[in-house]
């Protein structure tokens, strides 16, 4: 292709597009079950072939798929100190009480990166086959050794992808599994949605955060509620999606981290007092008001199960050494 | 699997002789062709379609079905909850999960469930037995098999079994790896969908078989049972006295989940925490206390009854109705039940006399199908039923049984024509256990 092909397409793109089209998020009312990639040129998966995607599509062809591999750090960490299966840390929650995590694992979706003018450059992850699928990753700090006995042998604390070269300094991602892919089979889904710890069959759909305590049972099952059949067995959609959107800024993929902190998350909750008649700690039920400020410190509203910007304390930033 | 089958001269003769028979009375295109034998006025279950029914899926389910392996701690399966003999449900007012942890709720009864519409006593969400059954399996609130995380441990246990090995590979073939959670769930499934009762007085009743089915009492009893005085029909109708129901050919799915007046805590309509019924997955407020309306087939054998067992007998379910709603008059579930404002309209109390209450429990009791919870079709198949070879389990053994359990042995038709063939439960009819049907066959079972 010529480069004035080039120049025609995008400002055929623009013309069409118009500012502000880089954003292409399923939406949880949106109710598509599409494959990835069944769609030529639909690179999110959305079912739509968006005028973004093809300016993509068409800068692959131009540069040679320039992307370039990235490497996205997280770490479990319970205030300063990192995660580990057993460990009993004290001084967390509202009034100080004992910790000993028994299970910490959470996906993410949707990432982005971001650059100076705002843009959003969407991370293509690879299809590694294990903890990567589609735009959906599995981060998981246990390894399975007591009293995590749910967990998996295995652990994952990166993030892998190609993203178009490019300045950036932000990083924004969802906490959850998006809802394309949060209500389809779960006996035959591949993995990481094939893990059945992670299972919410109850609510049709996945636990998208899963904290376990070993002392008191404490429980942090985040995932959507409310959801309902727009038509026999389809879920058209959930009262309470439940899915943080986390905007980290600035980030550095070389040189930082992305740290989640337990102890952040539980800042505001205490370990020993759980609201009567509801399961110890927050399984996300609207009637338990010991989700209130865990969701909160997810940047969630629990009233309506939307996000809120700016409210999460649960990730930040770090340098890695 | 011929390797074992090597004896003397006269045993080769023998076998011979039967797989020429086999030959002769098989049609292994008619065996692979399955439909459930459905009583009359039944309509057709609806099958999904990446699911079709299969003689070797609902065999493998069956057995699934009554495997302990399929608990974290091997210490229950799907039947400790549902027990052939209670109609599949287990007894008690709420069930029991294998660490002990007890459920809110009362374990359902499978009677017909292969037509429901919604598992469950209130989830609407839970649309499919494939999707269900993970909900036992893997849930952590409360605890059931407690499988979760430990999917790969279920599989290995399952692929380490000879017989399993055999029948994963007949049940999906062409599949290189069988062993998925997926072919498990389809299995059992398949396996529920053939859990069809139909056979009762009733039944014989209105299907014009036997006038004389219904007693007097039974047939006045029903009169009052269709009438608009108990209303009893209008969330117990059809032919499965639910209305949740749908089938083959119903373009509808009709879900009905009513609130029947078992509580009111707050004078506002409240249910206990834990029970709350459909609220618990919608959060709409005229929700709470709805469950669904269940099948009244085989209640003799389903006591105690209600969602939470919290009444013992028919007789107290029929004064519930009669008073329009529980009254509880102290503790922490105190209240006045006939006052929840989110209570069915059709439960608005009746006067009935001990006579007609009578007619009625005759008319509920005639739904009692006592070959459905004997049928040897639905039993625990680990356990040998009549004698080696006995597949259809009439207590004679026939020659072309026999010709099955060879046809099994030559690797000629699946494990699922005679699970008697192979009662030690290596997936292969042995010489011995060939023997043992041939003396069956001679000597009666």
């Amino acid at each position: 292709m010529e480069p004035w092909m080039r120049t025609l397409v995008l400002f055929l793109a623009v013309a069409v597009s118009g500012p502000g089209a880089y954003v292409a998020q399923a939406t949880d009312t949106s109710g598509r079950f599409d494959r990835y990639g069944q769609c030529a040129g639909d690179r999110n998966g959305d079912g739509q072939v968006t005028v973004d995607e093809l300016v993509a599509g068409v800068n692959n062809i131009l540069e040679g798929c320039g992307h370039v591999p990235v490497a996205i750090r997280f770490a479990g960490r319970v205030g300063q100190e990192p995660f580990q299966c057993g460990t009993t840390y004290s001084g967390v929650g509202r009034n100080g009480g004992e910790f000993v995590p028994s299970d910490f694992r959470f996906y993410v979706s949707n990432v982005r990166l971001l650059t100076s003018d705002d843009r959003e450059v969407a991370v293509l992850l690879d299809q590694d086959g294990v903890w990567q699928l589609e735009d959906v990753a599995l981060l998981d700090f246990e390894n399975k050794t007591s009293p995590c006995v749910n967990g998996t042998v295995q652990t994952n604390e990166t993030v892998r992808g190609r993203v178009a070269p490019g300045a950036y300094n932000g990083i924004r991602f969802v906490l959850g599994v998006p809802f394309r892919r949060n209500h389809g089979d779960a006996s035959v889904a591949p993995p990481p949605l094939s893990l059945t710890s992670m299972f919410w069959s109850w609510q049709a759909g996945y636990k998208f955060l899963r904290v376990d305590t070993a002392l008191d049972a404490y429980h942090i099952h985040l995932g959507s509620t409310g959801c309902y059949f727009a038509q026999p067995g389809v879920v058209g959609g959930c009262a309470r999606p439940n899915r943080a959107e986390v905007i980290l800024r600035p980030f550095s993929v070389e040189d930082d981290v992305i740290v989640a902190d337990l102890a952040a998350l539980l800042a505001d909750s205490d370990l020993n007092e759980n609201k009567e008649g509801t399961p110890p700690g927050c399984m996300s039920d609207p009637g338990d008001d010991d989700c209130n400020v865990l969701l909160r410190n997810l940047g969630v509203d629990f009233a309506s199960g939307q996000p809120v910007a700016g409210l999460q304390k649960f990730f930040r930033v770090e340098p890695h050494h | 699997m011929l390797g074992r089958i090597r004896g003397s001269a006269i045993y080769i003769a023998a076998l011979s002789l039967l797989h020429c028979l086999a030959w002769a009375a098989e049609d292994l295109q008619a065996q692979r062709s399955y439909a459930v034998e459905l009583p009359v006025g039944f309509p057709k279950p609806r099958i999904p379609a990446d699911n079709p029914l299969s003689i070797e899926k609902i065999a493998l389910g069956r057995f699934l079905f009554y495997d302990v392996r399929l608990s974290g701690n091997l210490s229950q399966s799907c039947a400790s909850c549902h027990q052939q003999a209670r109609a599949f449900t287990d007894g008690r007012p709420r069930a029991v999960g294998s660490t002990g942890e007890i459920h809110p709720r009362s374990a359902m009864s499978l009677t017909n469930v292969a037509y429901a519409t919604a598992l469950g006593w209130a989830n609407p969400l839970l649309d499919s037995l494939e999707r269900q059954a993970l909900v036992p399996m893997f849930n952590e609130r409360p605890v059931e098999l407690g499988l979760s995380g430990k999917e790969e441990e279920l599989v290995d246990r399952l692929r380490a079994d000879l017989r399993y090995q055999r029948m994963f590979a007949e049940a999906f073939r062409g599949q290189s790896d069988p062993f998925t959670l997926g072919n498990i769930v389809k299995a059992i499934a398949s396996f529920e969908r053939t859990l069809i009762s139909g056979n009762s007085a009733y039944d014989r009743y209105v299907q014009g078989l036997d006038d004389n089915a219904l007693s007097e009492e039974a047939f006045f009893g029903g009169r009052l049972f269709f009438s608009e005085r108990l209303e009893c029909f209008h969330c117990h109708g059809g032919f499965n006295f639910t209305a949740s129901v749908t089938h083959e050919g119903n373009p509808f799915d009709e879900t009905s989940f009513q609130n029947n007046g078992l509580y009111n805590i707050d004078g506002r309509g409240a249910y206990p925490p834990d029970n709350t019924g459909l609220f618990e997955i919608t959060r709409i407020p005229s929700d709470m206390g709805r469950f669904k309306a269940p099948t009244l087939r085989n209640l003799s054998y389903t006591a105690p009854y209600m969602h939470d067992g919290s009444i013992a007998t028919l007789e107290e379910v029929i004064d519930h109705y009669a008073a329009g709603g529980r009254r509880i008059h102290s503790g922490p579930y105190a209240g006045d039940g006939s006052k929840n404002p989110y209570k069915s309209n059709f439960i608005r109390g009746f006067v009935i006399t001990e006579e007609e209450k009578q007619q009625v429990l005759a008319f509920l009791q005639s739904l009692d199908d006592p070959e459905f919870v004997t049928n040897p079709r639905l039993s625990d198949p680990f356990q040998l039923w009549g004698c080696v070879s006995d597949c259809n389990y009439d207590f004679v053994v026939t020659v072309d049984e026999l010709v099955r359990a060879v046809n099994i042995a030559l690797g000629e038709s699946s494990l699922a024509v005679c699970l008697s063939a192979d009662p030690s439960g290596d997936g292969d009819p042995t010489i011995e256990e060939i023997l043992q049907g041939i003396h069956a066959l001679l000597a009666g079972c």
